[in-house]
């Protein structure tokens, strides 16, 4: 690769970009304007975001001392933060004299008392109603409490459409001699006089609706009000009879609240900070991508810049590299003035408010913002490459916009899962791409004595996403390189004739995407049946839960599996004996590949369990389908079918027949060997079997092109999964003796030694080694015939 | 310079059978100091055949090298012998005229001063010192045209190939560009000129190729192709040799 060409190129569409007004006001202008802006508008919502609720009080005559009124409020000592008292308007029919109605129009007065005095009836009766409901319960006459419910439900149904209407969120009736109650009470309690004390009066009756905000906001308030105003009453009396007014607090614990300043605010940029870099990060490569990629093809210079001398490759460096540039300036940008106009617009308020706490938000330490400026490094090298590879394949600036939403919204679902306080950072997530350097960045910028233990966690964050980056770079030029791509035509899409063309133009194999279709299938339908399968288990009783568990998972492999690439094979290919390999093999690679799971299962367990700490645990169906998979109580049979034959058969006929010869198409064997075996694991969804699973399957997806048939890779799954089954149905009680330990251990279930490992391992690479050779000397046999229909017609280029 | 042996070039197409052959078993080849025109219809496979020369097709089966290199195996040795300008390869809005013309020799890799030493002669040579720093959004179709000319040939390159250079141009234009063309061919470069129009054809070219649906139906130059087939006019010849084809087309069915 020539540098000075990806400089030269890089230079140029930099200077492209700064003279674009669009993309200077979108990466430059807008965040340092937006987010002062955003914060001289905030404020004033902030200070008068809630709205004062309207309270109306029948009865106010009849409220005990202390005074619980004030003209139009509740008195300022009912509230813990006084400021609050303004939140609550009290429409009382207690007379006010005429310099205490500040907000409330005498006509409006009038309106709403004369509403609440006719919710006064249906209201009591509905109490009367609740009483006798909770009798019917505590005595358990179903059709009492049948016949009462519904009358309540149509009382509640008949108050609820004029109190919403009313323009009043809470009504409390006072009944009319309450105040005369307590004072018998307390009197009563005062003179010692114990069996006097009577607490079953009438109670004052509170009318809301949960279901609406505002009212339930009010309610909640008028409660609290309520409650300290009621611990008045309470504390009168203690003081009455002569004891400590504390009495009814033995438990009040003092809070004391560790967080310093600094905290809280380290809190708060740990937040916002990865959920902004990532999707301003995403932003900021998303646009001059789209320039830099559909924009020259619609501009109509992509072709003058092919046929400069630069390769194709240099070309996408040195766009990938502006694109980059421009991502990481946004991220920073918007990163420093959300900080800055953040810090200032909270010094602005005084400190007043629930956001005082907050202190002066002190802006994180100098090391976490380098963090910042490390992760962000390989973020913008992910999501520069990701776009640049989506624009180069658009074909124009408009369709190059709608890549953005579902890339928009995968990135920020993931962000938004990694901000939860729930997810920590844990070896498995630190290798996903986005969301290990999101949990990092998260637990770097809380500054707290935890923040040691995330260190070990940088190099493998660092690494794996660098390798995305590398990944979706590789992708960029990939897309790059193909004509298909970079003269992509406008075309009309014709759904009838594109059907025609499938079901008329067919191919002895499927085509790549035909093949992503059917496994794109699959998940779907893994998806759907998580609940449709998880049904007959629930309701299947405890002894019959392994049997059902048996007869879901088969029809799991035949119903998702099997059926969907079986019915596309038919449908699709010309084929169906090449797409799926269904020729017999040759005799010694069926023998060479049928040995090789004896040699592979031991080091394959003992490598999964080596890496068991990466994973997070298993979830608990897992565990149930691995109980009775060793179960004595099931057939043998139906466990070697469920879990051994039945998998053998579908998904070799899915992933190593349909999936793989789909891939083949592109006429790369051994991406497309990869991309059937990662797409093997994702089937597995489960992360330990994930690796696992697309480590197998690649291996079987080799066999299945070296020995040009689907039967070896049948019989390897069906062997390698049945040992599975022995060993965790019998393994457990093999006594381990003699000579055998110093190949086999028992630690809960048979487990293997190094120096079997080592057979093993030795085993295993003849095995393939003879299996690579004998392929190498079919080919020398039958030349002519290897560019064979197998790969379809490479030469037949696709302009979509 | 230009040497072609059976190029075909297919696309799949969901309208037909086994998709569609742009190209169709092409054979021809093109002298130093020479103008070969490629005349064909609009869809004729003109501009495949072409793209195929300058590396961005690559051939579904046939060998074409250009200066002495293959196309599919020595791209890059290829793209840096030719020049190459058609109605597809446009100039970036966002730069100047000057800027334009010094990125892509300096892509060529050619050293600064003798880069700016050629700059100004072509600018010269082409009358367009008054466009030098205007921005390419800026300019009238002629204008861009002229910039289009000095970005191919500001590398002089051996080989040149032209794809309908002077559609969409007036006549004033059009005039301009076939003259700079001519003086290319007294330099003695190898060309290769595609056109739909006959004039132009007649005017510039030694040999012309006819080409039709793909395939090549007559080749030689002027007075070979008249005499060969009776047709003194080449407009009549054109239609003629197009519907003989078509005739054998129907035939063979």
């Amino acid at each position: 690769m020539n540098w000075r060409n990806v400089l030269l190129i890089f230079r140029r569409e930099v200077l492209d970009q700064v003279r674009d007004r669009r993309t200077l006001f979108m990466i430059l202008v807008l965040p340092v304007l937006l987010y002062p802006a955003m914060g001289v508008g905030i404020v004033p919502l902030i200070q008068f975001a809630e709205q004062p609720r309207t309270l109306v009080l029948l009865g106010a005559d009849a409220l005990p001392e202390p005074k619980l009124l004030d003209g139009e409020h509740f008195a300022g000592e009912w509230f813990r933060d006084p400021s609050d008292r303004s939140k609550l308007v009290v429409v009382s029919d207690a007379a006010i004299g005429p310099a205490e109605a500040e907000t409330v129009t005498e006509e409006r007065r009038r309106r709403l008392l004369e509403t609440a005095r006719k919710f006064r009836g249906p209201l009591e009766r509905q109490v009367v109603l609740n009483a006798q409901f909770a009798e019917a319960v505590r005595v358990g006459d179903q059709p009492a409490m049948a016949s009462l419910g519904e009358q309540r439900k149509a009382l509640a149904a008949e108050l609820s459409q004029p109190f919403a209407a009313s323009g009043m969120q809470v009504l409390v009736v006072v009944p009319p001699d309450f105040a005369e109650h307590i004072r018998q009470m307390q009197d009563a309690a005062a003179n010692r006089q114990v069996g006097a004390i009577t607490t079953d009066y009438p109670r004052p009756i509170l009318l809301r609706n949960s279901a609406d905000e505002k009212s339930a906001m009010a309610a909640i308030r008028v409660q609290k009000v309520l409650s300290s105003w009621e611990h008045a009453i309470l504390q009168h009396v203690l003081r009455e009879v002569g004891l400590p007014e504390e009495l009814p607090q033995p438990v009040n614990p003092t809070e004391v609240d560790l967080a310093a300043e600094n905290e809280l605010a380290a809190n708060v940029w740990s937040k916002l900070f990865p959920a902004l870099l990532m999707m301003m990060a995403l932003t900021g490569a998303f646009y001059p991508a789209i320039d830099l990629g559909a924009g020259e093809k619609e501009r109509g210079t992509m072709e003058t810049l092919l046929i400069c001398p630069a390769t194709r490759t240099e070309i996408v460096i040195g766009k990938f590299f502006t694109v980059m540039l421009f991502s990481m300036a946004t991220a920073l940008l918007n990163l420093s003035s959300a900080g800055l106009s953040g810090k200032y617009m909270l010094s602005l308020t005084g400190g007043s408010g629930g956001l005082s706490r907050l202190g002066d938000l002190s802006l994180p330490p100098m090391t976490a913002l380098v963090w910042v400026l490390v992760l962000l490094v390989p973020l913008s090298a992910l999501f520069s490459a990701l776009c640049l590879a989506l624009a180069t394949f658009a074909k124009s600036s408009k369709e190059g916009q709608y890549y953005l939403t579902p890339l928009l919204m995968l990135t920020l679902g993931m962000t938004m899962f990694c901000l939860s306080p729930a997810v920590e950072m844990q070896p498995f997530y630190s290798v996903l791409p986005v969301m290990g350097p999101a949990l990092l960045l998260k637990g770097l910028l809380l500054a707290n004595h935890q923040t040691a233990m995330l260190y070990v966690y940088v190099a493998p964050v660092l690494i794996s996403s660098l390798g995305y980056s590398f990944l979706a770079l590789w992708w960029a030029i990939d897309q790059f390189g193909s004509e298909e791509v970079l003269f992509r035509e406008a075309e009309r899409f014709d759904l009838r004739l594109w059907v025609q063309h499938l079901l008329r133009d067919k191919e002895p194999t499927p085509s790549f995407s035909e093949a992503t279709f059917a496994f794109v299938v699959i998940m779907m339908l893994q998806f759907l049946s998580l609940r449709v399968l998880q049904a007959p288990l629930q309701s299947a009783s405890a002894e019959e839960r392994p049997l059902v568990m048996m007869q879901v998972l088969i029809i799991q492999q035949l119903v998702i599996i099997a059926t969907p690439p079986l019915l596309m094979g038919v449908m699709l290919t010309a084929s169906v004996m090449k797409t799926f390999r269904l020729h017999l093999p040759q005799l010694a690679d069926f023998a060479a590949v049928a040995m090789l799971p004896f040699a592979l299962h031991p080091l394959t367990l003992e490598f999964s369990a080596s890496l068991q700490w990466f994973f997070p645990p298993l979830p608990p169906s897992v565990g149930e389908a691995m109980a009775a998979m060793s179960s004595d109580h099931l057939p043998i049979w139906l466990v070697l079918l469920t879990f051994a034959f039945a998998p053998a058969v579908c998904e070799e006929l899915a992933f190593r027949g349909f999936i793989l010869s789909g891939f083949r198409h592109t006429g790369r064997d051994r991406l497309a060997i990869v991309l059937s075996g990662l797409a093997f694991g994702v089937m597995h969804l489960i992360p330990q079997q994930v690796l696992n699973a697309a480590m197998l399957g690649v291996l079987l997806g080799w066999i299945a092109v070296q020995t040009r048939s689907l039967w070896p890779g049948v019989a390897f799954h069906c062997l390698y999964n049945g040992m599975e089954v022995c060993r965790n149905r019998f393994g457990k009680t093999i006594e381990v003796t003699g000579g055998w330990q110093y190949l086999f251990r028992n630690e809960g279930g048979l487990r293997y030694q190094p120096l079997l490992l080592l057979l093993c391992a030795v085993v295993a690479m003849v095995l393939l080694m003879v299996l690579a050779r004998r392929r190498r000397q079919t080919v020398a046999d039958s030349h002519p015939s290897v560019n064979s229909p197998l790969t379809g017609s490479p030469e037949l280029s696709i302009p979509r | 310079m230009i040497f072609v042996e059976q190029l075909t070039k297919r696309f799949a197409d969901l309208r037909r059978d086994g998709g569609f052959t742009a190209l169709d078993g092409v054979s021809f080849d093109v002298q130093p100091g020479e103008i070969f025109g490629l005349l064909g219809p609009n869809g004729a496979g003109k501009t495949t055949c072409l793209r195929i020369l300058s590396t961005v097709f690559k051939p579904t089966s046939g060998t074409a090298l250009v200066a002495g290199y293959d196309v599919v195996t020595q791209p890059a040795e290829v793209r840096a012998r030719i020049g190459f300008m058609s109605n597809n390869t446009g100039i970036y809005d966002r730069m100047t005229a000057y800027e334009m013309v010094q990125y892509f020799g300096r892509l060529y890799g050619i050293p600064e001063d003798l880069l700016e030493a050629r700059i100004d002669h072509l600018f010269d040579q082409l009358q367009m010192r008054d466009i030098r720093d205007t921005l390419g959004s800026k300019m009238s179709t002629g204008m861009k045209q002229k910039v289009s000319i000095a970005r191919t040939i500001v590398h002089d390159p051996p080989v040149l190939i032209f794809d309908e250079p002077t559609s969409g141009l007036d006549v004033l234009v059009a005039r301009k560009v076939v003259d700079e063309i001519r003086g290319l061919r007294d330099q003695g470069k190898c060309i290769i000129y595609s056109t739909h129009i006959m004039r132009e054809v007649e005017k510039l070219c030694h040999r012309i190729a006819i080409i039709y649906k793909g395939r090549i139906l007559a080749l030689g130059s002027m007075a070979e192709l008249q005499e060969r087939y009776g047709q003194p006019d080449m407009e009549a010849l054109f239609f003629e040799l197009i519907d003989r084809h078509e005739a054998e087309v129907v035939s063979a069915k």
